[in-house]
């Protein structure tokens, strides 16, 4: 063989070796479900926010009671010092606890009768929207680029309540029933209702006999 | 030599001595300039909109800067036009309405390039990064406050059977589109009761909804309600609705907040509507810019602005803003 025919020989073997590790084929089906598990898993955040920061936050809730009363002697003021939210505008949220005795029970709520206080209700059916997620203010708006997420987060505290609180209590629960609770509400900083308070239970439990 | 030196010289040492001298007193002059702030928007052929303009600059001149408003007219490529236009003319913030969500990234990219900050206002840019900030409407949190009345104030059936539903979607290529329908399937989808019987688009626009529903309505005459993505397909529909002689029958439900559907859901007719504020985004915005030129540099990415709910329950509350 000549030499010319050898370093063309030897170049094309080089280069067949450069393209075969240059290019690599895989299963589209396997590289999407790499990517599946790599995006946001909003169930687990939800479950390591459950129980590593709103569970403790609960003990250190506003007592609704009280703030009840602050928000009817300066309402900006006890907007100011207790209440959370994400997003920016009116709808601003609470965590709250109270004690009382259950004088209703309905399909979709039940009707609690504050201590030495107005009645409340405590939502035991439509469990949605961002009361839960924001009313610690433990969830920094930073922490995420992408909405869909956080609203996903939303989602999945909401399941963990349906779940682990309300299911349990539905169970048991009775007229003349006492229980302490914690939890979140939303109020309208421009529209403020006292009157038609609703809790989203974060803990819920029969006290007493 | 030395005489024939110094002539020659001292003009051309004057010289410079005097463009140093102007260009710092230029350089001067413009440090003690206010900012400008460039305020870029969608379309000013909507009233929504142009408010949002209106009360972007208006803030931006309250904090002591210049404001001015572009029109992009809806089209991308006059955007883009504004863009060089601000860039080359020297603006030192852009508050956005963007025009298409992917095809305006360019052009808050080039800004990003040129080192102006670029704040989003009501519509994103499907680029992370690339906007400072953007301020946007919690679509998906208001049309989850709507599922849950849609929910609340459709009567069951007693006999168990199904109700039946018609949801007349935005843009379909419109992020707010799916954010809104997001948000109320999230809480409609849990209740298998409700079965959704049509799902169509009318472009965000009161005719197309009206011939949309029309034409379902030829279809599921038997249909209990219909959720839509904004006000002016709500009152389209609400028409059609109308026109069959159904308002008894079929409860109608719209997003935005627009003064007529208020109006409408204080005389009874539509059940319910997502407040919008174009106000608080546009006020961020221009207090963002106003931040970002103390130095802050740490903004969210997206920043949600609260949907409020005005419903028959809570029309009261709102009733000021329709005197």
């Amino acid at each position: 063989m000549n030499k010319p025919g050898l370093k063309y020989g030897a170049l094309l073997l080089l280069l067949a070796v450069v393209v075969y590790h240059s290019v690599y084929f895989k299963k589209l089906d396997e590289v999407k479900a790499k990517g599946a598990r790599t995006q946001f898993d909003a169930a687990a955040y939800a479950d390591a926010f459950w129980k590593t920061k709103l569970l403790p936050a609960t003990t250190k809730a506003t007592d609704l009671n009280t703030l009840i009363q602050a928000l009817k002697t300066d309402k900006d003021q006890a907007f100011a010092a207790h209440s959370n939210a994400m997003s920016i505008g009116n709808i601003r949220y609470f965590l709250v606890k109270g004690q009382g005795k259950i004088t209703a029970v309905r399909d979709q709520e039940v009707t609690v009768s504050l201590t030495n206080g107005p009645d409340i209700i405590v939502a035991t059916e439509y469990i949605f929207g961002n009361a839960a997620r924001d009313a610690s203010g433990l969830i920094s708006l930073t922490e995420f680029t992408n909405t869909m997420d956080l609203n996903n987060v939303s989602a999945e505290i909401n399941q963990i309540i349906r779940k682990r609180v309300v299911a349990p209590f539905k169970t048991s629960v009775k007229t003349g029933m006492e229980v302490e609770f914690t939890g979140a509400i939303e109020l309208n900083r421009a529209h403020l209702h006292t009157e038609a308070i609703e809790v989203i239970p974060i803990s819920i439990r029969s006290v007493g006999t | 030599m030395n005489q024939a030196f110094f002539p020659k010289k001292i003009p051309l040492f004057a010289l410079i001595i005097t463009l140093l001298i102007f260009g710092g007193c230029q350089k001067t002059s413009s440090e003690n300039q206010p900012k400008q702030v460039a305020v870029i928007i969608s379309t000013l052929n909507n009233p929504w909109f142009v408010v949002l303009a209106e009360t972007a600059a208006a803030q931006a001149k309250s904090l002591g800067y210049e404001a001015k408003i572009f029109d992009s007219q809806n089209n991308t490529a006059l955007e883009t036009d504004h863009f060089e236009n601000a860039i080359v003319s020297g603006f030192d913030a852009i508050l956005f309405n963007p025009t298409d969500a992917d095809g305006s990234v360019v052009n808050v990219l080039k800004a990003k390039e040129a080192g102006i900050p670029v704040f989003c206002m009501d519509r994103e840019v499907n680029s992370s990064g690339a906007a400072t900030s953007q301020i946007l409407s919690d679509n998906y949190a208001g049309c989850v406050a709507i599922g849950k009345y849609f929910v609340q104030t459709i009567p069951k059936k007693p006999s168990g059977d199904a109700i039946k539903y018609v949801e007349i979607l935005g843009l379909v290529g419109d992020n707010n589109t799916w954010n809104r329908s997001k948000g109320f399937h999230s809480v409609v989808d849990s209740y298998p009761a409700f079965k959704m019987v049509a799902q169509q688009s009318a472009d965000f626009d009161r005719n197309k909804a009206l011939e949309v529903v029309e034409s379902i309505l030829q279809a599921h005459p038997d249909i209990d309600g219909i959720f839509c993505g904004n006000d002016a397909m709500a009152m389209g529909a609400y028409q059609a609705v109308m026109a069959a002689g159904k308002t008894r029958e079929i409860k109608v439900y719209g997003f935005d907040g627009a003064l007529d559907v208020i109006e409408s859901i204080s005389n009874g007719k539509i059940m319910a509507t997502g407040l919008q504020s174009p106000e608080t985004m546009a006020k961020t915005a221009a207090l963002y810019a106003d931040d970002y030129f103390k130095g802050k540099r740490d903004f969210p990415q997206k920043m949600p602005v609260a949907v409020e709910l005005v419903s028959q329950a809570n029309i009261k509350d709102y009733s000021a803003l329709i005197k």
